[in-house]
């Protein structure tokens, strides 16, 4: 079943007088519980057609479709509670909120929406994921305290906190060396596998993309080749 | 809470930021805070010093036209006056008695214009009180029947020493001339405003000189012992005054100034015979009344200029701290906060800002007032009219303070408003691909 759907996508962003054509006319359809790379080079449109999918970005052509929610008749107010329910975001550069700590930036999204989870539940659940990214000696520290890796971890736990049916990360390793790349795809295909939720991420890294099991190659705004990986590359004991 | 919490963290952010823009608030609380504080003990401190130079809360004069058709004001027989008094249940502290003299003081050739008022000593114990005296005692002045208190400069011209005698030429209350002579008793310093251009002497020399009977003299004045019903207790006495004798008219117009209605009457109005005039202090007061407000209206005025001032910075500042955001900003909105709460974790922070620069400047004007207070500035300087006793007092109202709170909050909270706009209206694709 197709959790996220877009027909015929366009995106132009004007630049000074003239305009450049990110997206032109993209269409894929992705399943729940996918693991699944957008690859391609820099401005291919990898992050835009992310940025579409994540709705924090309007496409000026076609249709995004999440969840069986077509997202252009969507209100702000609507289109932020959907990011919110539905979705999660992991950065390439973390995107922490400075001022607050490890455990209260992991479970700020949490305090953005109405949750069934009991305050007791929401603790609980916020513990698991800290022990999950493995930082429970780092919860009360401020992200300006901690490693790239760690601070990833701690983004990845962020997007989680909320259940989100879909995670999007744009790049999630690009600022990190090799083996802290490693561990943070381990720890995506981990939870991908264990809680089945969907991750779609932007790489230009051929050696992530091939851990995905479902990939979307980008050149010029569109798509080159869009296939599912049989045997898809495994990091150390994720697989 | 969520909300508060980052917004109180926010502020630790940029200390030094943040000190300034509260610094610079709490400079203006703190001007305006102690203007209204100058202002609010103003009225007060004032009334209650001329209350004393003027010896009452409530003062009644006789007025008879002559033949001639020139006035003099006397009260021959109180009788009525004291029936009024004990019939309105007055609540009186002292009744005091005065008889005024326009005289020119003559010593070994110098001459000196020279007011005198006359009282009598034993009964106004309170106003040797506030009167500094050089040299000499009021019991010297009251030990000597024609004793004169006079002011350092005024001896100074006439270069008088204590217990020299002077010559007085003045005028009777009928306007014939008359002689008589002073003895230095004491001199007062001269504190430029009020008592030093007055002398005191004692009643009696004084009708004497005017050539009025000892009971009779120029002016009732009524301490209260409440000062606050200083209205309703001259309503009250009008009223009574009114069935006994003629009054000159009591103006209930509020625009009016009841002094210069009552003159207008004596001047313009055909009367004959004796009339009274009912004054009090509040009537004296309403001109000084309007100078505060005049003082109160130019606060206000500095407090919209200087936080206009104020207001810029810190409006400045927001957008500068919506700029070093932007990137923060597109990460909350792309996690699902709403444009609205944004927009309030900026009014927060700016809320906060204006709250601890409104403490830290009440809490400096306080700390100011107190030290102001502790210090005896004396009677005679030029300001003494201004203080009690020789001391600063400082009076705030609550409300005042409270109004001045929410002016600075909702100008700040209106300065930080635009760039917190801005800031909700990010499209968070926008601001995540910001390079802060």
């Amino acid at each position: 079943m197709a959790i996220v759907k877009l027909e015929d996508v366009h995106k132009t962003y004007p630049l000074g007088k003239t305009e450049v054509h990110a997206v032109k006319g993209v269409s894929f359809e992705i399943n729940k519980g996918d693991f699944i790379s957008i690859a391609g080079p820099s401005g291919s449109g990898k992050s835009t057609i992310l940025n579409m999918i994540g709705c924090i970005d309007i496409p000026t052509n076609g249709k995004v479709i999440i969840n069986e929610t077509e997202t252009s008749g969507l209100s702000d107010k609507q289109i932020t509670t959907l990011r919110h329910e539905v979705l999660g975001f992991i950065f390439q550069s973390f995107n922490l909120i400075p001022v607050l700590d490890v455990y209260e930036n992991i479970e700020f999204p949490l305090l953005l929406g109405k949750s069934k989870m009991t305050k007791a539940e929401k603790s609980e659940w916020i513990d698991m994921l800290i022990e999950e990214v493995q930082l429970e000696s780092w919860k009360n520290h401020k992200p300006n305290e901690l490693s790239g890796g760690q601070r990833q971890r701690v983004a990845i736990a962020r997007a989680l906190v909320t259940k989100p049916e879909i995670v999007l990360a744009d790049e999630p390793t690009a600022n990190l060396d090799s083996v802290t790349s490693d561990a943070i795809i381990r720890l995506m295909k981990k939870i991908n596998r264990d809680l089945g939720t969907t991750f779609i991420f932007s790489t230009h890294d051929p050696t992530v993309v091939d851990v995905a099991d479902h990939i979307i190659r980008l050149k010029d705004g569109l798509i080159s080749e869009n296939y599912r990986q049989e045997n898809p590359k495994s990091f150390g004991g994720a697989e | 809470m969520r909300d508060l919490k980052i917004a109180f963290r926010n502020l630790t952010r940029q200390k030094r930021r943040t000190i300034l823009l509260m610094a610079a608030i709490a400079f203006g609380i703190y001007i305006i805070t102690m203007i209204n504080g100058f202002t609010g003990s103003f009225i007060e401190n004032v009334s209650e010093n001329f209350s004393n130079m003027l010896a009452g809360h409530i003062f009644i004069e006789g007025k008879e036209k002559t033949d001639s058709g020139k006035t003099l004001s006397l009260v021959r027989n109180d009788d009525i006056l004291m029936q009024a008094i004990k019939e309105t249940n007055t609540d009186w502290k002292y009744l005091t008695k005065r008889s005024d003299l326009s005289a020119v003081l003559i010593f070994e050739g110098e001459d000196l214009n020279q007011s005198v008022t006359g009282a009598d000593w034993d009964v106004e114990e309170y106003f040797k009180d506030r009167i500094v005296l050089k040299e000499g005692s009021f019991a010297d002045l009251q030990a000597e029947p024609q004793g004169i208190i006079l002011s350092d400069k005024a001896a100074d011209k006439l270069n008088l020493q204590i217990g020299d005698r002077m010559l007085v030429k003045c005028q009777t209350y009928t306007g014939q001339q008359n002689v008589g002579e002073f003895v230095l008793t004491a001199i007062l310093i001269d504190s430029s405003l009020m008592g030093g251009s007055t002398a005191y002497a004692n009643i009696d020399y004084i009708n004497q000189l005017l050539n009025l009977q000892p009971d009779e003299y120029m002016s009732l004045g009524i301490f209260l012992n409440d000062p606050d019903t200083i209205d309703e207790t001259a309503d009250a006495l009008y009223e009574n005054l009114k069935t006994k004798v003629n009054m000159f008219e009591r103006s209930n117009n509020e625009e009016e100034n009841k002094i210069l209605s009552m003159l207008k009457q004596q001047d313009e109005q055909e009367w004959t015979g004796l009339r009274f005039q009912l004054m009090t202090l509040n009537d004296i007061m309403s001109e000084v009344q309007q100078i505060v407000n005049v003082l109160n209206t130019a606060a206000l005025i500095i407090l919209f200029v200087l936080f206009a001032i104020i207001m810029v910075g810190v409006t400045n500042t927001f957008r500068m701290v919506l700029m070093e955001r932007t990137k923060e900003i597109g990460t909350m909105r792309a996690v699902g906060m709403q444009k609205g709460i944004v927009r309030k974790l900026f009014l927060y922070e700016a809320f906060f800002i204006a709250l601890l620069g409104v403490i830290t400047g009440l809490i400096l004007a306080g700390i100011t007032m107190f030290i102001l207070m502790q210090i005896n500035w004396g009677m005679n300087t030029a300001a003494f009219i201004l203080m009690k006793n020789g001391y600063m007092t400082f009076k705030l109202s609550v409300p005042q303070v409270l109004l001045n709170f929410v002016i600075v909050s909702a100008l700040t909270l209106l300065a930080a408003f635009f760039p917190s706009n801005k800031a909700a209206k990010l499209q968070p694709a926008d601001a995540l691909r910001t390079s802060n």
